[in-house]
């Protein structure tokens, strides 16, 4: 009813392949665009500067992991350490006087640098030992940062970056950094949804499924993955250091610590693995529902008027949020994103249902 | 009969008018403070104490009359340890009408000081975050009233001097630290005051989180040093204090940063602790006015804010100061520009504290438009088995050395 197939029939190749097949889910994608744009007139800025920013941010940010573990299946546990290099690159060029649009390139290119460096750990060895792979290469950026103070800035590690300006325009204004999150998302989605229908995509998922297979194929399994690991790490680092330029303000090494690289991997894993959609979910439920649980303790026992403790009122949010993981994850383990599918495809030919049997 | 009758009006009327007074004074707008800590992840091991001590203390001020007449409000939120949650915290709190806020958190606080600084509202930071911020004339909004790690380390130097008899030329000082930005950040100054003084400074880097310090240690049996300076927090102490036992080191000789308390100590075992030595700017102990106040007043009759071990915690104390501090600036800023409380007259009220140390609770410090540090006085006490015992008086050394370290970061912060 809602997803109306009736009169969707393909008769050519390019038709079958469209991003959106059924015209409901290009109305819905046209929706939350109209919405995007219009957010900062309708959403209230706290929401839309702690709230929208850092998830639209994240989003790209999880994407980008998602190229590399949802679509090439390289488990990545590195990947903040990665955002670390383009956030810094970036924040550096910017502060040496290079203009803020080829600082984030800057910033990209130089995470694709080092993070193609994974890549070759993810040509030697695969699976769990890749995770311990990445994860080493996580501390051995920790500890750079940690020991370079002409990277991080001094002793108390923590770098300003100067303000945004892109197009000639300083940016300062909570709609302004709001927009540059927003376009920077949409330019990732649309990327990802196109990496879909493309031979590198369909080349992606053959060295995901098999990567002796996909050689028998003919498919490079080195060049892609190689391939995979600077494209999501070019995500990264651009992501990193939009991050760091209209959220934080300035970069320290615990914006991009361990913690935060296992946290962008829960994002893509509760989001599912290649959903896009399901990124968008997974950082939603990862980035900020425990802000929005621990918000909803402290209303709810302000207005009950319980006399609770302080640390108690700050555990409750973290096992509530704790178990809504394992929950979903029990009801459907491939994810947020394959939770919305299952709902898509009931109402596909709801109410008539009877006719799928 | 007619003298007492008008006796008798003339009191309850009395009576009527004061109790009209009280209700204009409760009627007053109520002073806010933005609690944002992090009550659940890293920082949790000081955070209950301080929340404690500041709920504490505000219900003592409000049952007291409050600040000049206004009823202090504090709001106590988690944010976990997550720069964003931090912010996300501040930016709603900041709506809602709060200007003063603490973080307990260096990442947070980082991360929340760009927009503070943007904002103009009040910053405070003492214990935690950077330490250039004392420099009021380029953190114009954040208040870190108490010393810098930099400060605190050179007066530890200043006291080993003064037990070694005013000479260090030929003195041994080693330094043992979690080989992070926390642990690495009084290095600098002590090679400055190494070079100075003419003593031999060891380093000694641990790995984090601390668990793992017997090369460390095996290398102090080596080089024999007269003190070991730690930079180590919380259970990082316990092993430290068997690695000293193993290698025959002895705890009177161990000063620690003032990230110790009585936690850690019973960890150790009260009488295995006897005579560890830990700088800081807060007395500890029990025997404070303030703390025997609140003892005496809420935790005597079951009404305190939490449990009662959370009070015979030297972190409870630091709460106070740190609390006590905001009150104090809020009461001079009012008295000095009148109700309501703005940022402005707020950051007037800490510019214009002088010699305030909440009544022996803590240093005396005095906040002026350039030293938001409020000078970085710090004693030495030393665990005596039962309690903390001041081995020194409040004094700040060697201001001049630390300046110059201070100023030079912060200038970095406004390239």
């Amino acid at each position: 009813m809602f997803y109306r197939l009736s009169g969707v029939y393909h008769t050519s190749y390019a038709s079958d392949s469209r991003i959106f097949k059924v015209p409901a889910d290009r109305n819905l994608a046209v929706f939350f665009l109209l919405f995007g744009l219009a957010a900062p007139f309708i959403v209230p800025s706290i929401y839309l500067n702690s709230y929208m920013l850092p998830w639209l941010i994240w989003t790209a940010a999880a994407l980008g992991l998602n190229l590399v573990t949802g679509w090439a299946g390289q488990l990545h546990l590195g990947y903040a350490a990665v955002m670390a290099v383009g956030a810094y690159s970036a924040v550096h060029a910017a502060r040496f006087g290079v203009p803020w649009e080829f600082a984030l390139i800057i910033g990209g290119l130089a995470s694709s640098v080092i993070g193609s460096l994974f890549a070759f750990a993810a040509l030697r060895v695969k699976g769990l030992y890749l995770a311990l792979t990445t994860l080493a290469m996580q501390f051995i950026m920790d500890w750079v940062l940690h020991h370079s103070p002409t990277v991080t800035g001094g002793s108390h590690a923590s770098l300003q970056s100067p303000t945004l300006a892109l197009l000639g325009q300083p940016i300062t204004s909570d709609a302004g950094f709001y927009y540059v999150a927003f376009g920077w998302c949409v330019l990732v989605t649309i990327f990802m949804l196109n990496l879909k229908r493309t031979g590198l995509g369909r080349a992606l998922v053959a060295v995901r499924e098999k990567d002796y297979a996909a050689a028998i194929l003919g498919v490079n399994s080195f060049y892609y993955k190689i391939l995979a690991f600077a494209a999501s790490s070019f995500i990264a680092g651009v992501s990193g250091a939009l991050l760091v330029a209209t959220f934080f303000f300035l970069a320290t090494p615990e914006q991009f610590s361990v913690a935060v690289s296992i946290q962008a991997l829960a994002m893509v894993i509760v989001g599912g693995l290649g959903s896009i959609i399901g990124s968008y979910f997974g950082v939603a439920l990862i980035l900020l529902v425990p802000g929005v649980i621990n918000n909803l303790v402290a209303a709810i026992a302000h207005t009950l008027g319980a006399q609770v403790n302080v640390e108690t009122l700050a555990h409750i949010p973290n096992a509530a949020y704790g178990a809504l993981i394992v929950i979903i994850l029990l009801i459907e383990p491939l994810g947020l994103g394959k939770l919305y599918g299952n709902i898509r495809e009931y109402l596909m030919v709801w109410p008539f249902d009877q006719f799928r049997k | 009969m007619k003298i007492r009758q008008h006796i008798r009006s003339v009191a309850i009327a009395a009576a009527l008018m004061t109790s009209a007074a009280v209700a204009s004074a409760q009627d007053k707008e109520p002073i806010r403070f933005g609690y944002c800590l992090d009550i659940s992840k890293s920082y949790s091991f000081i955070s209950p104490q301080v929340a404690q001590a500041v709920q504490d203390l505000s219900i003592y001020t409000n049952d007291n009359g409050g600040i000049e007449g206004h009823p202090v409000e504090i709001i106590v939120r988690d944010h976990g340890n997550e720069p964003q949650r931090g912010v996300e915290c501040y930016e709603q709190l900041k709506r809602e009408g709060v200007f003063t806020f603490y973080f307990l958190s260096t990442p947070v606080t980082n991360a929340v000081l760009p927009r503070a600084m943007k904002d103009g509202t009040i910053l405070m930071q003492s214990f935690a975050g950077r330490g250039d911020a004392v420099d009021g004339e380029v953190f114009e909004w954040v208040f870190p009233a108490g010393p810098t790690y930099w400060q605190q380390a050179a007066n530890d130097v200043a006291f080993i001097k003064d037990q070694l008899g005013g000479d260090l030329s030929d003195a041994k000082i080693g330094f043992i630290y979690l080989d992070y930005p926390f642990g690495q950040e009084p290095i600098e100054i002590l090679k400055t005051l190494a070079e100075k003084e003419g003593f031999a400074l060891e380093l000694y880097p641990v790995p984090l989180p601390g668990t793992d310090q017997s090369g460390a240690w095996s290398r102090v049996r080596r080089d024999q040093p007269d003190y070991v300076i730690s930079w180590i927090l919380a259970g990082g102490h316990v092993v430290a204090s068997r690695e000293m036992r193993r290698n025959r080191f002895p705890i009177d000789r161990y000063l620690s940063v003032n990230w110790m308390n009585e936690v850690d100590i019973r960890n150790i075992g009260e009488q295995e602790a006897k005579g560890i030595l830990r700088g800081t700017n807060v007395a500890g102990g029990q025997d404070i006015p303030i703390v025997k106040a609140i003892l005496d007043t809420y935790y005597a009759n079951g009404k305190g804010s939490g449990p009662e071990a959370n009070v015979r915690d030297v972190y409870y104390n630091m709460g106070l100061a740190l609390h006590s501090v905001a009150l104090e600036a809020a009461r001079l800023g009012i008295q000095q520009h009148g109700a309501p409380l703005t940022p402005e007259s707020m950051k007037a009220g800490y510019e214009s504290i002088v010699d305030f140390d909440a009544d022996g609770l803590m240093a005396p410090i005095t906040i002026t438009p350039s030293d938001h540090g409020g000078g970085g006085k710090t004693r030495v006490e030393q665990w005596d088995g039962e309690t903390w015992v001041p081995l020194t008086d409040w004094s700040a050394e060697y201001t001049d050395i630390v300046w110059e370290v201070v100023k030079e970061n912060s200038s970095k912060y406004e390239q």
